[in-house]
């Protein structure tokens, strides 16, 4: 119900464009809550809550079914429900963002639903590998979004789209920017080589696949290229690129498509296939390329998701997901037969169907292209138009196999309304090339009126060329198809899939380690804080000009107090490192402290010193508290190692000897460097002193505490409190003992 | 422990309390803040510790209740540090503000920063007493 006003509201907007909605979010970081329903919108934002309606009506029969399979409570519907329209919800505001951080947010957004959706069967390990998969391919590419946007933010200081369309000039940094958001997109659209998640992600339920897979979650990638189009288009490279991904995605899914036997992989092939017709039109770009790809996105999104969703009603009749153990079905499911029919005719662009207007309109972009492409494209065509034939004359031809249950029709409906939709297209064309017409307006920053009709024309032929190729490799299955299924498991074997789990496995091994050298014991965990950090600040050092800093000033008569204390210092703090007990090393180290607090005193700085001095008996307490915790007779033998040479830990104990040198050398070198170069800090000193008294105060220090710096000090003594919070939690656990 | 040491530890107590009081409220105008004067009053208190042991400070109302103490004193830091957005200034603004004067207690300034420092004060107060408290319940005694 939600859904159909949804979807009238996506419907009325279209229809009269409205203001959208602008307001501040974040000023400070120029974060604005940026909607506009334009034609790009209006087209992506009908497909998602059009489709969407049909998905929930079908999965309101469908999933409780599956659930039953399943031995899952009825209750769990809720979950499902619940991701589908945050999915529908997320995609939605997508495609209304005109600010490239909201844009992010949902394109995110839509990531978490989906891993939610592909996941649902959460029992199953292959459905949460899946997820995973789809989560980080997604995901991670997703980052690329993000540095993209800051990149052009950082040039330009906005992240509104329409003001960067107007601004952004020809250059590297766009071409980078704009590429690495392109990267984004052709993930989420699973085109070549990041196409290997989308197969995967059909270990959800169908109404899922039917969704995300069809019109949401693979067409929020394209409809990023339209979105950021603008900034695309001005580099010939990138636009070589989305040609050559567009190919080689249409050839991959294509070919692999007819290798196939499983339904839902076998449309899963298919989708990477016909979004990479989608990439490659944009790729052409122009008019014709841009008002191709928008309007094969509405008849691609209609005609797949009701596939999907035959898919899933054949499987329930028969209790079959493969090819080769259905067959026949026409008698029993006539309705669906007919459906059906008319969606993969759809999609193979039969005459009378929407699908033919999608490929004229493809074949007229291709047409103005070298012949390379024009070949591709005809290609690209037969392919579909085979493995459709192969998905159709598979499922409701031949010989019947098996018995076959009667459905719901509920499960038939759904798919009779988008072959209806697919139909009508075929039709009365002119509302959808409207739509495509005004998506494409928003894309290119310029009116565009293409109108299409039926008539004779070059692109006629070209069709007809491609349905010849199509029927024959139909009727040459046999030739053909051990060689494709070999291209298929030499694919499995070193494609993009493989490398994908050879990195995530390696990386997994890799955190292993670190992991188990890190906490292997307590100087481990400090040595791999200290370790590294002393390795970062030393290479930042090294990159200076180290001469310079390094100063130690003149020596006066006055300092000898302050030397002399400082050498207490570092005769306590070398006493403290040397391993005897573990009382005598606290104490020493409070000696540090104390001392430290004198040199203060020295300094005129006598809140310094008092805070300093109260800390070190604090400390002090505390480091005694603890260590009278500690189990008496182990202490000992830790600190002072055996004696036999070849024990390991001699070896550790030089080891520990060697990173704390560098740790320690590192910070020494930092110190020093600071100590002679303290004119930054002043400025900021300076301002305090004399904001000091307008604070009501006379002590800096507090006042820098407890106002200038205040937020810090909150942090602080918050940390306290949870400090407090741990102590009183293990000691008591101890103590109920 | 000898008599005198029993009394003089108890005699302590109460100067060391007026002497982090004092920290406490002369700490903007002088040397000194809630931070010192809490560490000196739970100092104070740890004195008596060492003393009279764990089992008889049980009836000083600080020591039952350090934990309350702690998060009073965080709950107040809080509210001195957000409530200014309630009324739509920034985190920690604090009133009066720049040229307005306080409402004066003696020669003690009313102001939010005093508040402030009196809830890091509780905090560490709580804290200092609350940790030594529960490392001396939980240290094992050895049989004398």
């Amino acid at each position: 119900m939600m859904t159909l006003l949804a979807f009238s509201a996506a419907l009325w907007s279209w229809h009269r464009p409205g203001e959208g909605i602008n307001r501040e979010w974040a000023p400070t970081w120029g974060l604005r809550l940026h909607f506009q329903a334009d034609g790009l919108a209006s087209l992506y934002a009908l497909l998602a809550t059009g489709v969407g309606l049909a998905v929930v009506v079908y999965a309101a029969n469908y999933i409780p079914v599956h659930l039953r399979h399943q031995h899952r409570g009825d209750h769990e519907i809720v979950r499902f429900y619940a991701f589908l329209l945050l999915f529908m919800g997320a995609m939605v505001g997508l495609v209304l963002s005109q600010d490239l951080l909201l844009i992010f947010l949902f394109w995110d957004l839509t990531a978490i639903a989906s891993y939610f959706l592909i996941g649902y069967d959460q029992e199953n390990r292959n459905s949460r590998i899946s997820a995973m998969m789809a989560l980080l391919v997604t995901g991670i590419s997703a980052i690329g979004f993000l540095i993209g946007a800051l990149l052009l933010e950082s040039a330009y200081g906005t992240f509104q789209l329409t003001e960067l369309a107007v601004m952004a000039e020809p250059g590297h940094r766009l071409t980078i920017a704009a590429g690495v958001m392109m990267f984004a997109a052709l993930a989420k659209s699973a085109q070549f080589p990041l196409h290997f998640w989308l197969p995967r992600a059909m270990a959800a339920p169908t109404p899922v696949s039917a969704y995300l897979h069809s019109a949401a979650m693979v067409a929020a990638g394209v409809f990023l290229i339209g979105r950021i189009h603008p900034l695309i288009e001005p580099s010939e490279t990138l636009l070589h690129l989305l040609t050559l991904i567009g190919i080689a995605s249409i050839l991959t899914g294509g070919v692999l498509a007819l290798s196939r036997d499983n339904l839902k992989q076998l449309l899963a092939y298919s989708t990477i296939s016909q979004y990479g017709y989608v990439v490659l039109m944009f790729g052409i770009g122009g008019e014709y390329g841009v008002v191709a790809a928008s309007f094969y996105v509405i008849a691609h999104g209609l005609a797949k998701s009701a596939l999907f969703l035959t898919a899933g009603a054949v499987s329930e009749a028969t209790d079959a997901r493969e090819l080769s153990a259905m067959g026949g079905l026409w008698r029993q499911m006539p309705v669906l037969a007919v459906a059906a029919a008319v969606s993969a005719g759809g999609l193979a662009a039969l005459p009378l169907t929407m699908g033919w207007f999608k490929d004229e309109l493809f074949f007229k972009a291709a047409y103005q292209e070298n012949r390379l492409i024009q070949a591709a494209a005809i290609v690209a065509a037969g392919l579909t138009f085979a493995y459709m034939g192969r998905f159709w004359i598979g499922i409701f031809m031949g010989k019947p196999r098996g018995p076959v249950k009667s459905v719901s029709p509920l499960l038939v409906a759904p798919v009779v309304a988008l072959g209806a939709t697919t139909i009508l297209g075929g039709i009365w064309p002119d509302p959808f090339t409207r739509l495509a017409g005004s998506a494409a307006s928003a894309t290119l920053l310029a009116p565009v009126g293409i109108h299409v009709e039926y008539a004779m024309s070059a692109e006629t032929i070209m069709a007809f060329i491609a349905f010849g190729f199509g029927t024959l490799i139909i009727a040459t299955t046999r030739l053909w198809s051990p060689a494709a299924t070999r291209v298929a498991a030499l694919g499995a074997r070193i494609g993009p899939e493989r490398a994908y789990s050879l990195t995530l496995y390696g990386l997994n091994q890799f955190s292993d380690k670190i992991h188990q050298i890190e906490v292997r014991d307590l100087r481990s965990r400090v040595a791999s804080v200290l370790f590294p950090a002393a390795l970062l600040v030393g290479a930042t050092l090294l990159s200076f000009d180290v001469a310079e800093i390094y100063d130690h000033g003149r020596f006066q008569l006055r300092d000898i107090p302050t030397a002399v204390l400082l050498l207490l210092v570092a005769i306590a703090a070398i006493a403290a490192a040397v391993p005897r007990d573990h009382y005598s090393m606290a104490l020493a180290l409070s000696g540090v402290g104390f001392a430290l607090a004198v040199v203060y005193s020295l300094f005129h700085a006598p809140n310094v010193a008092l805070v300093a001095v109260l800390i070190e008996t604090l400390f002090s307490l505390l480091l005694f508290g603890f260590l009278a915790l500690l189990p008496g007779d182990i202490d000992h033998a830790q600190v002072v190692p055996s004696d036999d040479p070849a024990s390991e830990s001699n070896i550790h104990q030089a080891r520990d000897i060697v990173l704390a040198g560098i740790a320690g050398l590192f910070a020494f070198v930092v110190a020093w460097g600071v100590l002679s170069r303290p004119a930054a800090l002043e400025s900021v000193i300076e301002q305090h002193i004399v904001l000091t008294p307008s604070a009501h105060g006379q002590n800096i220090v507090s006042v820098i505490l407890a106002d200038f710096r205040g937020l810090d000090t909150m942090g602080e003594i918050t940390v306290i409190g949870i400090a407090f919070l741990g102590i009183a939690t293990h000691l008591r656990r101890r103590l109920a003992r | 422990m000898t008599v005198m040491t029993r009394v003089f530890v108890r005699l302590l107590l109460l100067p060391s309390w007026m002497i982090a009081f004092a920290i406490l409220i002369k700490g903007y105008g002088d040397t000194g803040d809630g931070f010192s004067a809490g560490v000196v009053a739970a100092l104070g208190v740890l004195l008596q510790y060492l003393v009279f042991g764990v089992e008889t400070m049980d009836r000083m109302a600080v020591v039952r209740k350090a934990r309350w103490c702690s998060a009073t004193g965080l709950l107040l830091a809080l509210t001195v540090t957000f409530s200014p957005l309630l009324w739509g200034d920034t985190i920690l603004t604090h009133s009066p503000g720049v040229g307005a004067s306080p409402v004066h207690l003696g020669s003690v300034e009313l102001i939010t920063a005093f508040a402030f420092d009196t809830g890091i004060f509780l905090l560490v107060l709580g804290f200092c007493i609350g940790a030594i408290d529960l490392i001396a319940r939980a240290t094992p005694r050895k049989p004398s």
